[in-house]
């Protein structure tokens, strides 16, 4: 690791500042327009996923460790799977078949709620998406973190880290 | 189109396992929350299967279920099918027992462990995987299956990251898994750009008599791709690392269901998409590679000295022959390799899992590290004598039935065909068992009897909720060996019929006449059964089992030494009678058949040496082994 790279320089943490709305923006629109426009659940997941790796470059360690919780993400993540999964069963309780599309046809064609539970089903996988990537980006900074690779309980050890960085700089 | 409630089945099967692997991860750290999860999954998974028994083995339904209804449009399949024929459900049916057996002995087994959360998510999302395969009807979403399935248990094998051995295992598995995984998914783009569909039923009703380049290629893709699977010959040596590594009870899915799934695969491509199984080359290549990974795999293992290596390289042999058996390509050869597979299962399951009972009692599995457990561990020796005299064929047991009927499968097609290849695949096939039965008595040897080891004092039979499990594969592998008959009409003969008529199935999902319309010739490549000979009789077999049984029990008892007691630490006991203390001494464990391994010195010497441990060596066996089955396929087949 380059010694010499200064986490807090003013430059870099305005652009994260400035582009992290952007990219969860863009990350949610493309994942409320799945349903009706190019792209999707997975492709906005990871728009909005990237976001973590901004935070990341703007505030360290330390700003991500105090703004996300790993553990949560990670749960978040199977709520995610879970509720794709029983919209998926709508189809099968409405007596049609698994992955049915039902309530299709309310709302004019175009509009961003006219595709039923297609929609609900997208916002799962981007929701899914979302939380798995960006669980993904942390579990591989905390691993840089923790400098040795081993022995992660979850939580990003920041102190530890700067300490050790403290130490190297004296 | 009509649907019944049971047509929901299959995907909910799927479905149960994937949501109780999340819901897992949902609950965390709660022990008997996540147990109670994972039981309810894996068992609510086998009760939907065992119910459709019923309309698919006995009534002989085809269930062709459409994701969203997005059924068929003019003869074109648009949507996502999930397919259940017998073959389908018998598979599904293998893999839901293993998997809920299995489950339920992780729970007391991986308790030491860390990091048990995550065990549970990747064991179901492994199980769910494997099921998603045998019951898609759909290419794409097989390879989809595939990947999750070799992700999960490529993760699996890893679990115990304390051990360097796991994480170089799983290294090599990612590595040479994904020869597999790229072939696969290659041929399926292949046959897409073809056939302009993925659904396996209008593949196999518009592509066979068709055979371009493209699709010679396409076949050899994904045949070595599900080879790859099935560790068949050039791709074996990672199996035995992943299981040596990987907790034990992840091992019996790896063994049991997830080179089933392999088997599954070739049986669907060269039965069903493309029909070359009617090719002689093709029955050449298939039985060829089958006899080679059979005896390979089998004196490979008479060298290993780690109780799990052993049985990984015997998971592998016993795979080559059911890929010998189904390469015959005859109805009782079908029916033999179908009827080894379920035998592999179980007893292969439960061998496992009594290593892994080994291994949670003494810590090593390592077989000159063991030795005398028998009188520590009286359960667990019953069980693995279960188990060993079933891979070995002796009669009581399942494996000697399919295997009889392996050989005499490969004996009439040598009388049918007149060519003595054949005939020399039934001696393979005969001393292949003949060095399994050796090798499992070095093992039984070298672990259970012979003299106790002194630092081996405090091992004792692992609880109760490992040795359940356990007893239930020992059931299934003498009630499948004691009954044959009643597996063979209600699971193996609809799933042969399965296998070898695929006109059934493609109508189910196309409509009727579709295979009519399309296919070239609409009447089976295979011969229909014929009555097999050898008198067999399981219950007198059983009987007089149990009176050598007897026999041996009523000399053991009136033997002077008493009952299993251990030697007493007494002068006039002891080896040597001068006063010293008797030294410990494993005269036999390691190596039993050293003589005979003397005589074949050159020849396993040899053997030791190519399997190098290195993953680059690995790697070129698959490539050259896909470059060859390319360089085969476009010779013979085209």
């Amino acid at each position: 690791m380059n010694k010499k790279w200064k986490r807090d320089d003013l430059i870099v943490r305005s652009l994260a500042d400035s582009y992290l709305p952007i990219a969860l923006i863009l990350g949610f629109y493309v994942i409320l327009h799945g349903n009706i426009s190019p792209g999707g659940g997975f492709q906005g997941g990871v728009l909005a996923a990237s976001g973590v790796l901004l935070l990341y470059l703007g505030y360290g360690f330390r700003g991500i460790a105090t703004a996300l919780n790993m553990e949560r993400m990670h749960k978040l993540e199977a709520i995610g799977a879970i509720a794709y999964v029983l919209f998926a069963m709508l189809g099968i309780f409405a007596g049609y078949n698994f992955c049915r599309n039902i309530l299709f046809d309310s709302g004019n064609i175009g509009d961003v709620w006219s595709s039923g539970t297609i929609a609900l089903m997208n916002y799962s996988v981007g929701f899914k998406v979302l939380t798995g990537v960006g669980f993904l980006l942390l579990l591989v900074i905390a691993l840089l973190a923790t400098e040795s690779g081993h022995e992660h309980d979850g939580t990003i050890s920041t102190t530890e880290h700067e300490e050790l960085e403290r130490r190297k700089g004296e | 189109m009509t649907y019944d409630v049971y047509m929901h089945f299959p995907v909910i099967a799927i479905m149960t396992l994937f949501v109780g692997a999340f819901l897992v991860t949902l609950v965390g750290k709660k022990e008997t929350a996540r147990n109670i999860i994972a039981g309810a999954a894996v068992l609510i998974s086998l009760t939907l299967l065992a119910l459709l028994v019923k309309p698919v083995f006995v009534d002989g339904q085809i269930i062709a279920y459409w994701m969203g209804n997005w059924e068929p449009v003019e003869g074109y399949a648009i949507g996502i099918a999930i397919e259940i024929d017998a073959l389908s459900l018998f598979f599904g049916l293998l893999v839901a027992i293993a998997v809920a057996l299995s489950c339920f002995y992780s729970f007391r087994y991986i308790k030491q462990d860390d990091a048990r959360g995550s065990f549970f998510t990747l064991y179901l999302m492994l199980g769910g995987g494997v099921m998603g395969i045998v019951l898609s009807g759909d290419l794409f979403n097989i390879y989809v299956m595939l990947e999750v399935m070799t992700f999960a248990a490529v993760g699996l094998t890893a679990f115990r990251t304390w051990n360097p051995n796991a994480r170089e295992a799983a290294f090599k598995y990612l590595v040479v898994g994904s020869i597999g995984s790229t072939s696969a998914l290659l041929g399926t783009a292949l046959v897409y750009a073809q056939c302009h569909t993925l659904n396996l039923a209008q593949i196999s009703a518009i592509l066979p008599g068709n055979m371009n380049p493209t699709m010679v290629l396409a076949f050899a893709l994904l045949f070595a791709g599900f080879g790859c699977k099935s560790f068949m010959f050039p791709f074996h040596p990672i199996a035995a690392d992943a299981h040596g590594a990987a907790p034990s009870s992840v091992s019996v899915l790896i063994s049991g269901v997830f080179t089933k799934t392999g088997v599954y695969g070739i049986i669907r491509v060269s039965y069903f998409l493309f029909r070359t199984m009617g090719l002689t080359s093709m029955q050449t290549m298939l039985v060829f590679i089958g006899c080679v990974s059979m005896f390979v795999c089998v004196t490979m293992a008479l060298n290993q000295h780690d109780f799990k290596r052993l049985l990984a390289f015997h998971s592998i042999s016993q795979i080559g022959y059911i890929l010998t058996s189904l390469g015959l390509c005859t109805a009782l050869g079908i029916a033999g390799g179908l009827y080894h597979a379920i035998n592999h299962t179980l007893f292969k399951g439960l061998l496992f899992l009594t290593a892994g009972s080994v291994l949670y009692a003494t810590g090593t599995t390592y077989l000159e590290k063991l030795g005398g457990l028998a009188r520590k561990m009286p359960k667990t020796t019953i069980l693995f004598l279960v188990g060993a005299f079933s891979i070995s064929g002796i009669p009581p047991f399942n494996g000697f039935y399919s295997k009889w009927m392996i050989y005499q499968a490969s004996f009439e097609k040598a009388a049918e065909t007149g060519s003595i290849g054949y005939g020399l695949v039934t001696v393979i096939c005969v001393v292949t068992s003949v060095l399994t039965l050796a090798s499992f008595v070095k093992v039984g040897h070298s672990v259970f009897f012979g003299q106790l080891r002194p630092e081996l004092e405090n091992a004792k039979d692992p609880p109760l909720g490992m040795r359940i499990p356990m007893w239930i594969m020992a059931a299934l592998c003498l009630l499948t060996g004691l009954f044959p008959n009643i597996m063979l009409d209600y699971a193996i003969y609809p799933a042969t019929n399965a296998v070898y008529d695929t006109v059934p199935y493609i109508d189910a999902a196309m409509g009727s006449g579709y295979a009519a319309e399309h296919l070239l010739s609409t009447t089976p490549f295979v011969a229909q059964l014929r009555t097999f000979i050898g008198a067999w009789n399981p219950i007198s077999w059983l009987l007089l089992f149990i009176i050598v049984l007897a026999a041996i029990f009523f000399v053991s008892v009136s033997g002077k030494g008493g009952r299993g007691r251990a030697l007493e630490p007494d002068a006039k006991h002891a080896v040597f009678f001068g006063g010293e203390e008797a030294e410990y001494s494993h005269i036999s464990g390691g190596d039993l058949f050293w003589g005979f391994k003397h005589t074949m010195r050159h020849y396993l010497g040899f053997m030791s040496r190519v399997h190098t441990g290195v993953t680059n060596d690995y790697v070129l066996w698959g490539v050259t082994a896909l470059a060859a089955i390319i360089a085969y396929c476009f010779a013979f087949m085209l």
